[in-house]
């Protein structure tokens, strides 16, 4: 068997580029003389030709990077890999068995031109031969030239054989035997040659003859003959051997790396920022699924934040209403096709045929594309925004409210939170979004409700007092909830009044109960953003909640997890009733002991929104922090009384979100308030046993009111190919995308079952897939003893470590307080892909040498920072490092660093204990130089403020606390280390293997 | 006599509120599946039913223990048992927050109590009628024998 051929037949590749151009993605426009596509007899999926560059004549001499010559594996690369095929299987001429699995290139350009967009996307290139040649490797390059692969292939080596495997820079590797990187990694290696912070995966050290293998862009890349990535294991398991080297493990140093390949074959598709696909390649059967053990399905983030200049279009159909399918009521995007000389449009997830309204008219060009496309962003763009006409609401837009429920017991003015809230609220007033509509209300309580009248005829608030909590009467409930830009000056007034108010307050009971019903009370006409500020466990009233956690024997029992979910059905129901009238609720939570917050971030995760939670409060230490995120949660631009439905092709159906949300139909999510922070993840099913047709569609759609009071539809588009071979599956997974479910999935675990049980779904879960994997290549290879996996999901088995090591699944009851396990757990829920995966795997970095080097100006950190791996290996005693994992900042000092450093950036208290030194701007360069560096990792990713924390080496236990327990290669307490579970993932894989 | 037609007439119609009770639940649950209720609606008119129906269906299982019929007891038992355990562990109700994601098992749960309940009822109406029956041919036994 031929092994190149094996991933061969089912890859959707991209066509290779006319010879003229570069690399550079092609247009969407269909060249001319394109074949039909669809036309293939038994292709199912896309298919094209893959090898279609191979004219056996005259020499084409593409440009450089465009297509690489054929390398023969260096067999020198990998000394003492007895395992290791001989090259020449992979590079021998094919038999012809394996040659009739190519899919039949498509006929020659003799038809009319293909019904328009996916023609012009998937079209193979002009005229191949039906059958090529496949001559054999050139026998002059079987030993590796030095230096070589980075220069033009030449054109005598061209000719000399066809190329075989022309693969496109970018794409990322499809080809699978160009997987980018040496499908080994050599553990037996010498290895004083590894940099212990090379991040092992990339590079091949050693023979420094050889080419490094890793890939960039215009390089020539080794034809390795395996499909996949393997780690060879050979020690017994269990034992370490000295020969196991831990550098060249897998390490997603360079963050997400997102597969873009699919991104490049529809550029139609909306972007990876706003739905990310488990794997872009979806089973053609439900056998076929069951045999995928990864989840299959997808995140979105709806309304995910856009850079500048690739903002979403808006659109306004005006009089033709919004162009929607009539069947399935999926809405008008690039992927429709438009017939009947232009007067029927094709929907693509149900193919019925729609009339096209007379406005909407557009004559079709001889390509069958519409004359007006360039104007109609809706029919190019995968994401756009629809203003809604007045079908589309069930009463008139709502403004923008912001309601505050604060809790002024005792704690609160003590510990500077009262403050701290009413000056950032008070600073917002002016870009608290939809002026002049915004509305905005306020009760405080403590063991008694206080309403307080905001009319803008008042000079000064009145506040009025409810002391009967068992029968809530709203005083006054049209003057609670105001007009901002009416009151202003009552707002002002109240709120600098309210730290003074309740300065001396020694009232410690709160009836958050009451207060909550008071204010779903107020707020039910309208609905709006609930932000309740707590600072203690509420106690009187309904919703009193007693104290139930960090009862340590509970744990390890089967009663465990009903400390994770909410005690009193008092909180789900109020969740409930709260998203029925519109209204999303915020968690602010400052106690230093217990508050329930399991019980309280019930009411954030049934109405879509989140937990804020800062255990032990205090306005020195975390007020910035708090500042901050109130800040940002009452500015950033926020979607109101949304709704969002996700529909795709016939056969699928999307069957479970995870996410915080309510669903109110079956496949509708309601998000009373939704914003650029929020992602949901969802999972897919196959209905049926077979699906027919050759791609799927998904779109998202978010119905929502805009703060300027607009009711518009966002529409994110994407299509998807269905495939045949599980190995594609894989090719096309997004490690990304499914850590975020998983994530999602093991916390939703922990609510209904021991922590141990949820960790070990994880590890289970992750060994069914390597060992569908391994089952998949063991046939044609001896394995051995390594662990394969594919290229795409090298990170999953470390990632699957973090979730298993992440601050809602650690340890025991000691590890991490219940408050931090359950808060930690519903931002996760809630966390878009990109800031899982920082928090799932931070970033490590040294910074003193930097700071020691000449000022440099920092545009991109990466350049300045490399990161380093998460061990305690990494950490030398003679640096300073910076630990960032978008919610902290650590930064840690070497015990031998030096004083000067330390002098420079602590100013006078270098020496001191560093729990009481707080990281200020000193007057020298090397402080300001840290400072801008933390400012700017900060405005990387505004939407937490991570808060920065000093600690010292060997500073027992902050250290283990800080840091040292989140370095989770390491072993700590009854966790594993990263070689430890390679190994029992390894183990557990090759059982039943 | 008369004392066994009341209770076998009790347990008719007890038995009959009990089936059309699960009966409109799992409607309940169809519709919402449909999309023709919401959740809300969907478990306050459920919820509103759980405990009158884990009373009603409690109170004839002890009333059949009373009266010494050890059939109809024990056909009767395992949901008294299965509903005590749900409001013990507080699960009788259904979650509104949740209500998808159970929903193919609280349907199961009322397919397999309506399995029970219609036995239960035929049963009750078999032993309806024959105690009707023995207690006319007994009056007009009695008749004839005056």
């Amino acid at each position: 068997m031929n092994r190149e051929n094996q991933g061969y037949p089912n890859f959707p590749a991209r066509p290779p580029p006319p010879p003229s151009s570069s690399s550079s993605p092609f247009a969407s426009a269909p060249p001319p003389g394109v074949p039909p596509q669809s036309g293939g007899p038994e292709t199912v999926g896309f298919r094209p030709h893959t090898r279609p560059f191979t004219p056996s004549g005259p020499p084409m001499a593409p440009p450089l990077g465009v297509m690489r010559p054929v390398q023969p594996p260096l067999v020198s690369q990998i000394p003492g890999q007895g395992s290791r095929p001989p090259p020449s299987t992979a590079y021998g001429p094919p038999g012809g068995g394996s040659f009739q699995r190519f899919p039949t290139p498509p006929p020659p350009p003799s038809g009319p031109p293909p019904t328009q967009t996916l023609a012009g996307h998937f079209s193979p290139p002009m005229s191949l031969p039906p059958q090529l040649p496949m001559g054999p490797p050139p026998q002059s390059m079987s030993s590796g030239v030095p230096g070589g692969y980075a220069s033009p292939p030449q054109p005598g080596f061209q000719q000399s054989g066809p190329p075989i495997n022309p693969s496109y820079p970018g794409v990322g590797s499809p080809q699978p035997s160009f997987p980018g990187y040496p499908s080994k990694q050599v553990l037996q290696g010498p290895p004083s040659s590894y940099p212990p912070q090379a991040g092992g995966f990339a590079q091949h050290p050693g023979q420094q003859n050889l080419h490094p293998s890793y890939a960039p862009p215009t390089s020539n890349v080794q034809g390795l003959a395996e499909d996949f990535n393997s780690l060879s294991l050979t020690n017994i398991p269990g034992s370490l051997e000295p020969g196991l080297d831990q550098a060249s493990f897998p390490r997603p140093l360079d963050g997400d790396v997102e597969p873009n390949s699919f991104a490049e074959i529809y550029p139609m598709n909306c972007h990876s920022r706003y739905l990310r696909l488990t794997t872009s390649a979806i089973p053609s059967s439900q056998s076929l699924a069951s045999r995928w053990h990864l989840p299959l399905g997808a995140v979105v983030c709806p309304l995910a934040e856009a850079p500048e200049g690739e903002e979403v279009p808006l659109i306004d159909f005006g009089s033709s209403g919004i162009i929607r399918c009539r069947r399935c009521r999926t809405y008008v995007n690039p992927y429709v096709t438009f017939t009947d000389s232009g007067r029927k449009w094709r929907c693509n997830i149900c193919s019925m045929l729609n009339d096209v309204p007379g406005e909407y008219f557009s004559h079709l060009d001889a390509t069958g594309r519409r004359m007006d496309m360039d104007q109609r962003p809706e029919l190019t763009k995968g994401s756009v925004e629809i203003i809604a006409p007045t079908e589309y609401m069930v009463r008139p837009p709502m403004p923008p409210i912001y309601f505050f429920l604060i809790d002024v017991s005792f704690s609160a003015a003590k510990s500077g939170m009262l403050e701290v809230a009413s000056q950032t609220i008070k600073s917002c007033l002016d870009n608290l979004p939809g002026y002049p509509r915004t509305q905005i209300g306020f009760i405080t309580y403590d063991s008694t409700l206080h309403f307080y009248n905001m009319k803008s005829s008042l000079s000064q608030p009145q506040m009025m007092v409810v002391s009967d909590l068992d029968d809530i009467f709203v005083p006054l409930p049209d003057d609670l909830l105001v007009n901002l830009s009416e009151s202003r000056n009552v707002v002002e007034a109240f709120l600098d009044s309210l730290p003074l108010m309740f300065q001396n307050n020694v009232n410690v009971e709160s009836a958050f109960g009451p207060a909550l019903k008071a204010a779903y009370m107020v707020m039910n006409q309208l609905g709006g953003k609930l932000l309740i500020i707590q600072n203690s466990l509420p106690s009187l009233g309904a919703g009193r909640l007693k104290l139930r956690g960090d009862d340590a024997r509970v744990y390890g029992t089967d009663k465990e997890y009903t400390l994770r979910v909410a005690e009193d059905n008092f909180y789900k129901q109020m969740a409930a009733d709260c998203t029925k009238f519109q209204i999303g609720i915020n968690v602010y939570a400052f106690s230093d002991k217990y508050t329930d917050i399991a019980s309280l971030g019930t009411l954030a995760k049934y109405t879509g929104g989140q937990v804020y939670y800062y255990p032990g409060f205090k306005s020195s230490i975390h007020g910035d922090k708090l500042r901050h995120e109130l800040a940002r949660d009452l500015t950033r631009e926020t979607a109101w009384e949304s709704v969002m439905r996700i529909r795709c092709g016939k056969g699928i159906r999307f069957s479970s979100y995870h996410g915080n949300f309510m669903l109110r139909s079956t496949d509708l999510l309601a998000l009373p308030a939704v914003d650029c922070d929020k992602a949901y993840a969802m999972q897919l099913t196959l209905e049926e046993t077979l699906l027919t047709t050759p791609t799927v569609y998904f779109q998202v759609a978010l119905l929502y009111t805009a703060s300027c009071g607009e009711r518009r539809i966002r529409v994110h588009t994407a299509v998807a190919p269905v495939v045949t071979d599980l190995g594609e599956m894989y090719r096309q997974a997004d490690t990304g995308a499914i850590v975020s479910v998983y994530a999602r999935l093991a916390i939703e675990k922990t609510l209904s079952a021991k922590l141990d049980d949820a960790r070990n779904a994880i590890q289970q879960k992750i060994v069914k897939a390597l060992r569908e994997y391994r089952n998949l290549h063991s046939v044609q290879h001896r394995l051995g003893s390594r662990l394969i996996y594919p290229e795409s999901l090298k990170f999953l088995p470390l990632y699957g470590l973090s979730i298993c090591k992440s601050t809602p699944l650690q340890g025991g009851p000691a590890d991490a307080s219940l408050d931090e396990r359950c808060a930690a757990g519903f931002t996760m829920m809630a966390l878009p892909v990109k800031k899982l995966l920082k928090l799932l795997y931070p970033n490590l970095f040294r910074v003193d040498e930097w700071l020691l080097k000449p000022s440099e100006h920092l545009d991109d950190l990466k350049d300045v920072l490399r990161r380093l791996p998460l061990a305690a290996e990494s950490l030398d005693s003679r640096g300073l490092y910076i630990y960032d994992d978008g919610f902290r900042l650590v930064l840690w000092f070497g015990r031998m660093l030096s004083p000067d450093i330390a002098k420079n950036l602590l100013g006078a208290d270098f020496a001191a204990e560093l729990s009481r030194v707080t990281l200020q701007e000193q007057e020298n360069g090397m402080s300001k130089k840290l400072m801008r560096l933390i400012k700017k990792v900060r405005e990387n990713d505004p939407s937490y403020h991570p808060m920065c924390f000093l600690v010292r080496q060997g500073e027992q236990p902050r250290e283990g606390f800080l840091l040292l327990r989140h370095l989770i290669e390491d072993q700590m307490g009854g966790s594993t280390s990263y070689v430890d579970w390679i190994l029992q993932i390894h183990r557990q894989v090759q059982q039943n293997g | 006599m008369a004392w066994d037609l009341f209770l076998w007439i009790l347990s008719f119609f007890v038995s009959l509120a009990l089936v059309a009770s699960v009966f409109y639940q799992v409607i309940c649950l169809t519709d919402l599946e449909a999309d023709y209720l919401n959740p809300f609606e969907t478990s306050s008119r459920i919820n509103r039913l759980i405990l009158p129906e884990f009373i009603l269906q409690g109170s004839i299982c002890i009333l059949f223990l009373l009266t010494w019929h050890w059939v109809f007891f024990l056909v009767a038992l395992p949901v008294t048992c299965y509903h005590a355990m749900l409001y013990k562990e507080r699960r009788h109700l259904i979650d509104v927050t949740e209500v998808f994601r159970g929903i193919s098992f609280e349907k199961k749960l009322r397919f397999t109590k309506l399995g029970f309940y219609i036995v239960l009822f035929i049963m009750v109406v078999f032993r309806l009628t024959l105690s009707a029956v023995y207690s006319f041919t007994e009056d007009d036994d009695l008749l004839h024998l005056f």
